[in-house]
């Protein structure tokens, strides 16, 4: 699979196709693989391909310095894929001009990530050039919120206990926003303070305000590449509260972000079958 | 222990305006004490409360010579000056300072003064105007250059008049092109353009030049060529500030914090520092 | 001759400081891939092998990640001020990083520059700082490079050598940590000894010439790309120090607190005009260098770095301090131009 990434980037980069190719990097096996930007043919071979390939890359998409470069190639895993659907739907890229590379992809991490255990898409389904295969692809359709299911048969005061302690730990690094692909907003809420809506202070109050504002603004939009939860110094369970909004998405609106490009998005448009049960 | 972040509680005196979007305002110490024993040099800064909205930083442009008040004036810009725009007199606003370096009065005694200002940088030049003033015969001759965008962005105009009746004082006054109005009396065109065509004799002249940067990118190389040399040109730089302290590591431009290793600066100075502005 | 304790005298030792009410903190499994220093409330909580370094910092004791400065009262046109009470419970680390006890020392200068912060002054009284030297590290560690090492003393109250035979040798170097441990130890004959500590891979003079030179260069917008923007590296830093200062509260009052704050955020030197002196991630990532390496340094004498690897552990793109220098210092020998 390696070559033939290697070889597919080359001939991109040498014959103009694209003026860089956005891949996975590593500086030492078995150590995990970060962005690296690769403008020159010859420079093909410091890309990688392994089971330490996290980072969702699709977040350098909306990134003005790497706009600056030029057309881009990029490498995706099956989720990493399905944010693009989600920025075309929304208008942040020209999918034209971007050349996908999807790998196949069995698992990342070691263990296996939790959104591996439950992942649908091994196999990129709308990449241009698609490198690699996975034996028995799982498409399990019913186990994605077995983690929310579970934690959900805690009382609520549990539920709440965990929070209260999950977010007591937030130091507001705003990693879960910066590594966020779908978090491309000019200047986010929490930024603006005419009037400032959300408190900047790392106390309960103001994580609380933070990551539920988060969540509510991706709801229906976050793709679970969990991209969040890894970057989180704190090893705050950002997935499980991704889980319970992308879950009343799917209940609610029978939708689910980045799986289907010909759906239009829940929170961008209007449909008469809306439910209204909340206007009284 | 001292806490070096809580500032003083000061009445607001007065609180005047001067263009759509400018004021100034006057206020002294509530506590009395605190209001004898209070001094600080022109060219210093103070950090400026209004409470619930947070601090915004000012050059105090009064002259330290005038022991019952200071001054502050502003741009309605943001949360905080949004927040200052709404006093009144007889309310409470916070200051914590003096902070920063100063002009060089003592070192400048005995020379020609030019002070060259746009816009809303008048503020800060006007206390070591007036500090002058109030020290003439300290001082050579004094010329004014002040220019702003329109004649409505013109500030402490009143004070301009004032100057110019003053002896050995040249006032300059001119706006951008096409910020003239009919009745215009003052000059038109671009402030270094104006420094140029002035002729304003330069000789054993120290020079106070505050603006927007292209205003002073343009008027360095005239006094440069008129012979002031660049220790003797002098400039007050801004910077976001938060503690006015040099200890939340935001003001730095390069190695210098703004907030304490100036904000005033000589041209001299200022080209050993990096484009960090 | 040496002072060792056994591992059980020091629990029961732990167990007792917290017993008396004071804040004892030190790195503990928070869950389970989860590693922090956190505040204990019992003593077999606290782990002190089987890891390289937690994941934060111990400077959360000493400079708060919010702290309140004061607080106001507003009733119509009347404004009140009032003190917050100061802290007064004594705080003790135990097993702290030597790289995390070092910045203290080092962070004392700008804390203490001319005004003297009230707030990072009574905390640093009031802690006690119990090191464990290191005897492993990783990839990421590079305390050599900045001139400590995995037993520095700098910043330490007293400094516990793992015997490997479930003592710890204790070297109280401070009246302080001579008081934490009065009566508690033993004298031996044994003595510890701290792992080698990483190979030094950066040659800081160069790496300075660099910066002395480099303002400019066009290299920052290549050592800076992969970059997202965020402060893990700065939050989990034992010397950065920026903070923010803003007023929270409601139309009663509220009060002035100051936050950890980053130079790394986009909006960090923004003015309200509009104007960013630093708008390109290039740049902000330039002054996270230069001020840890040139400026800090050069005002007050010390790095602004001990060489902890946190930054780069943290960091969701593996970058952090180490691979910028390394690749500062590639430039500076070789001009090639690639960050690895």
């Amino acid at each position: 699979m390696l070559n033939q990434l290697h070889e597919t980037c080359r001939k991109l980069l040498e014959d103009g196709t694209v003026q860089v190719v956005i891949g996975y990097g590593q500086s030492s096996p078995d150590t995990p693989a970060y962005p690296i930007f690769v403008t020159r043919p010859e420079d093909v071979q410091q890309l990688v391909w392994n089971n330490q390939c996290f980072g969702n890359l699709t977040t350098y998409l909306t990134r003005k310095e790497v706009r600056a470069m030029g057309k881009p190639a990029i490498v995706v895993k099956g989720c990493d894929e399905k944010t693009l659907v989600v920025l075309e739907k929304e208008s942040q890229i020209d999918r034209s001009q971007i050349v996908v590379i999807g790998m196949a992809c069995s698992a990342v991490g070691n263990p296996p990530l939790a959104k591996c255990q439950a992942c649908e898409v091994h196999m990129p389904r709308f990449a241009d050039a698609t490198i690699g295969q996975v034996e028995n692809p799982a498409s399990e359709t019913d186990g994605r919120y077995a983690d929310l299911e579970a934690f959900l048969q805690k009382t609520p005061a549990d539920r709440m206990a965990y929070w209260m302690n999950e977010l007591d730990r937030c130091v507001k690094c705003y990693a879960c926003r910066q590594v966020c692909p779908l978090c491309y907003c000019e200047t986010c809420i929490v930024d603006k303070n005419r009037p400032q809506r959300i408190d900047t202070s790392p106390t309960l109050k103001g994580n609380y305000a933070w990551h539920i504002t988060r969540a509510f603004h991706l709801a229906a939009r976050c793709v679970g590449c969990d991209e969040c939860t890894r970057a989180c110094p704190a090893g705050i369970d950002l997935r499980l509260l991704n889980l319970s909004v992308a879950k009343a998405a799917e209940t609610d609106f029978g939708f689910r972000a980045g799986m289907d490009p010909e759906v239009e998005p829940v929170v961008g448009s209007y449909s008469e079958q809306d439910k209204e049960g909340f206007i009284r | 222990m001292t806490n070096i972040y809580k500032p003083d509680l000061m009445e607001v005196l007065q609180v005047k305006q001067h263009t759509p979007d400018v004021k100034s305002v006057r206020i002294k110490f509530q506590d009395e004490a605190r209001a004898r024993e209070f001094d600080f040099h022109v060219g210093q800064f103070g950090i400026f409360s209004a409470f619930g909205y947070g601090e915004s930083t000012f050059n105090i442009c009064s002259s330290s010579n005038w022991k019952d008040y200071i001054e502050f004036c502003f741009r309605k810009t943001g949360m905080v000056t949004e927040a200052l725009w709404r006093i009144e007199e007889g309310d409470t606003i916070g200051f914590r300072g003096p902070y920063g370096n100063s002009y060089p009065m003592k070192e400048w005694e005995g020379k020609n003064l030019i002070f060259i200002g746009g816009g809303i940088a008048m503020p800060p030049i006007r206390c070591a105007i007036w500090y002058a003033l109030e020290n003439r015969e300290k001082y050579g001759n004094i010329t004014i250059v002040y220019g702003a965008r329109t004649v409505d962005d013109l500030v402490f105009q009143d004070e301009l008049d004032e100057w110019a009746t003053r002896e050995r004082v040249t006032v300059i006054r001119t706006v951008d092109p096409g910020g003239e109005t009919p009745d215009w009396t003052g000059k038109v065109g671009f402030v270094p353009t104006v420094v140029e065509e002035s002729n304003i004799p330069m000789d054993n002249t120290a020079a106070l030049v505050i603006g927007p940067p292209i205003m002073i990118k343009y008027t360095l190389p005239i006094l440069a060529k008129a012979g002031i040399a660049d220790e003797d040109i002098y400039t007050s730089l801004e910077n976001r500030m938060k503690c006015g302290v040099g200890k939340c590591g935001r003001c730095n431009v390069g190695p210098v914090y703004v907030c304490k290793e100036g904000p005033v600066f000589n041209m001299e100075q200022l080209k050993t520092l990096p484009n960090d502005m | 001759m040496s002072e060792v304790i056994s591992q059980q005298t020091l629990s029961q030792l732990v167990d007792q400081w917290i017993s008396q009410g004071k804040r004892v903190a030190g790195p503990t499994r928070v869950k389970p891939d989860v590693l922090l220093y956190e505040f204990l409330t019992a003593a077999d909580q606290l782990l002190l092998n089987g890891f390289i370094r937690p994941a934060n910092t111990i400077k959360e004791l000493i400079f708060p990640r919010t702290e309140k400065l004061y607080g106001y009262r507003l009733e119509g046109k009347q404004i009140e001020l009032y003190d917050v009470e100061p802290p007064a419970t004594e705080q003790i680390v135990v097993g702290a990083r030597p790289c995390d006890a070092a910045a203290f020392p080092t962070l004392d200068y700008v804390f203490n520059w001319d005004y003297k912060d009230p707030f990072y002054r009574r905390l640093r009284d009031l802690t006690t700082i119990v090191t464990l030297a290191c005897r492993d590290h990783d990839e990421h560690c590079f305390c050599t490079s900045v001139k400590l090492a995995p037993d520095d003393e700098g910043g330490s109250d007293a400094m516990l050598f793992d015997l490997g035979d479930g003592n710890y040798e204790v070297r109280c170097l401070t009246d302080k940590g001579k008081a934490l441990f009065a009566g508690a130890t033993q004298s031996s004959d044994k003595v510890g000894k701290a792992g080698p500590g990483p190979e030094p891979s950066i040659d800081l003079d160069k790496v300075k010439q660099f910066l002395d030179t480099n303002f400019e260069s066009p290299q920052w917008q290549s050592l800076s790309l992969r970059c997202v923007g965020c402060g893990a590296c700065a939050y989990t830093c034992p010397t950065c120090h920026c903070f923010d200062i803003v007023d929270e509260g409601n139309a009663a009052g509220g009060a002035r607190v100051r936050n950890w704050d980053a130079c790394q955020f986009s909006m960090f030197t923004m003015h309200a005009s509009g104007h960013n002196p630093r708008s390109d991630k290039s740049q902000r990532q330039r002054q996270r260098i230069m001020h840890k390496f040139q400026i800090y340094p050069d005002k007050f004498g010390e790095i602004l770095c001990t060489g902890c690897g946190n930054c780069t552990r943290n960091c969701p793109v593996s970058l952090g301090v180490k691979p910028v220098l390394e690749a500062i210092q590639e430039i500076a020998t070789t001009e090639t131009i690639e960050t690895k």
